[in-house]
């Protein structure tokens, strides 16, 4: 397990807002941690999966997938504050992420 | 001695997501592309007021028209390709932009996805194409291979390591997609296309389309394109021909032919596609090659 520390959770969490504010075409600072990538940005899946690649190259992450197929079986991502707190279990349990 | 490929796309794509992404420039050109052929094949351009069949080739004839304006702005730029690769109906879009067959006779064998449709609902089938995102090739055929056999389901298309299309009887895609959201896919869903497009059971019920393709007036195409079925360099008329021929019923390989280009020395991939659908669920070698969009040139 890594550590994660203050200012990785939040240059993780600034990453998530500065990637859907591009992608997405709108305002960075019209986000919160409420917005709804898919309902109110209109996001799609594979705009999710550019960002797990994005992530996983600055951070080095080794991460299937899959894994996090099955952790969002469990754990539903609607807000950013819910992909915030995702990515962030991703940095520090990597695979692992499917047990948490 | 490649260096730039230029990616064409499939359906799939609502006109509308399509038609906001062009700068008024373009659209300017696309409407009057449009007024021409909606005209000559005797379609509404308000899309919703076709016959259902229709409205289908209707979204997807909006498609080929984008595809020809970005081509088209594409080398106005100077961009130029060196060879390319259309992504199932991306064959014909191709086909058309490359100049092996008139843009016209590529909207014909659009249309012509009508008459598979008609066959299939007076054979009573309910088929259909789906997409696996987050499950790569091997993954999807290993989780079927001991569920569905090879004439219920199979693999449509390896598109990357990050997607999968599916294709097969309708009732085997709802299953199938079940299955690989279960096993931890990203997302999964149907297609409603009506067809199972790149299923070899398809041979029986797309001859009027085949027979289309075959009948029709090829030549040399201005640049090399590369089969997306077995990664063959075709530069003749002829090649074309049997592509498009085979297009309904042969299973693709996108990953290999990406692979296959990058091999040849492709390092630019050049996105057609107003939307950018094409970079999406392609992967390149990012240290070695990049895919651009309308939007970022």
């Amino acid at each position: 397990m890594k550590e994660l520390t203050e200012q990785t959770k939040q240059n993780i969490t600034n990453m998530i807002l500065d990637y859907y504010a591009e992608e997405c075409e709108v305002d960075r600072d019209s986000l919160t941690m409420a917005t709804r990538p898919q309902e109110d940005l209109e996001s799609d899946s594979l705009m999710f999966v550019e960002m797990v690649e994005t992530m996983s190259d600055k951070y080095d992450l080794d991460i299937k997938l899959q894994s996090i197929g099955k952790y969002l079986l469990k754990t539903p991502m609607n807000t950013m504050q819910d992909v915030a707190d995702m990515f962030c279990k991703i940095y520090q349990y990597g695979n692992d992420i499917v047990n948490q | 001695m490649y260096q730039k490929a230029f990616l064409f796309n499939g359906i799939g794509t609502k006109a509308e997501h399509l038609l906001i992404k062009l700068p008024p420039a373009l659209i300017d050109k696309y409407h009057y592309y449009a007024d021409e052929e909606f005209t000559r094949l005797g379609l509404n351009s308000a899309l919703e007021k076709n016959l259902p069949f229709d409205r289908k080739v209707a979204e997807w004839i909006v498609s080929l028209l984008c595809d020809r304006v970005v081509y088209e702005y594409y080398l106005s730029q100077g961009i130029i390709p060196d060879i390319g690769a259309g992504y199932s109906s991306g064959i014909v879009s191709i086909s058309g932009c490359f100049g092996a067959v008139s843009h016209s006779f590529a909207n014909d064998i659009i249309m012509m996805n009508r008459a598979t449709m008609e066959c299939l609902s007076q054979h009573n089938l309910r088929l259909d194409v789906g997409i696996i995102i987050g499950l790569d090739y091997q993954i999807v055929n290993e989780l079927f291979k001991n569920r569905f056999s090879k004439e219920e389901l199979i693999v449509g298309s390896a598109n990357s390591i990050i997607s999968t299309m599916i294709t097969g009887k309708a009732e085997a895609i709802d299953d199938a997609i079940e299955l690989c959201l279960r096993e931890g896919a990203i997302k999964a869903y149907r297609f409603k296309t009506g067809v199972a497009y790149h299923h070899p059971m398809m041979k029986e019920y797309c001859k009027k389309y085949t027979d289309l393709c075959a009948g029709g007036e090829y030549r040399d195409p201005d640049h090399p394109i590369i089969s997306i079925f077995d990664n063959r360099i075709m530069t003749s008329g002829s090649d074309i021909r049997t592509e498009n021929i085979m297009n309904v019923y042969t299973p693709i390989r996108w990953d290999l032919a990406i692979s296959e280009l990058e091999n040849m020395g492709v390092t630019e991939f050049f996105d057609v596609s107003a939307n950018g659908a094409v970079k999406k669920f392609t992967r390149v070698n990012k240290k070695k090659c990049r895919i651009y969009t309308l939007d970022e040139l």
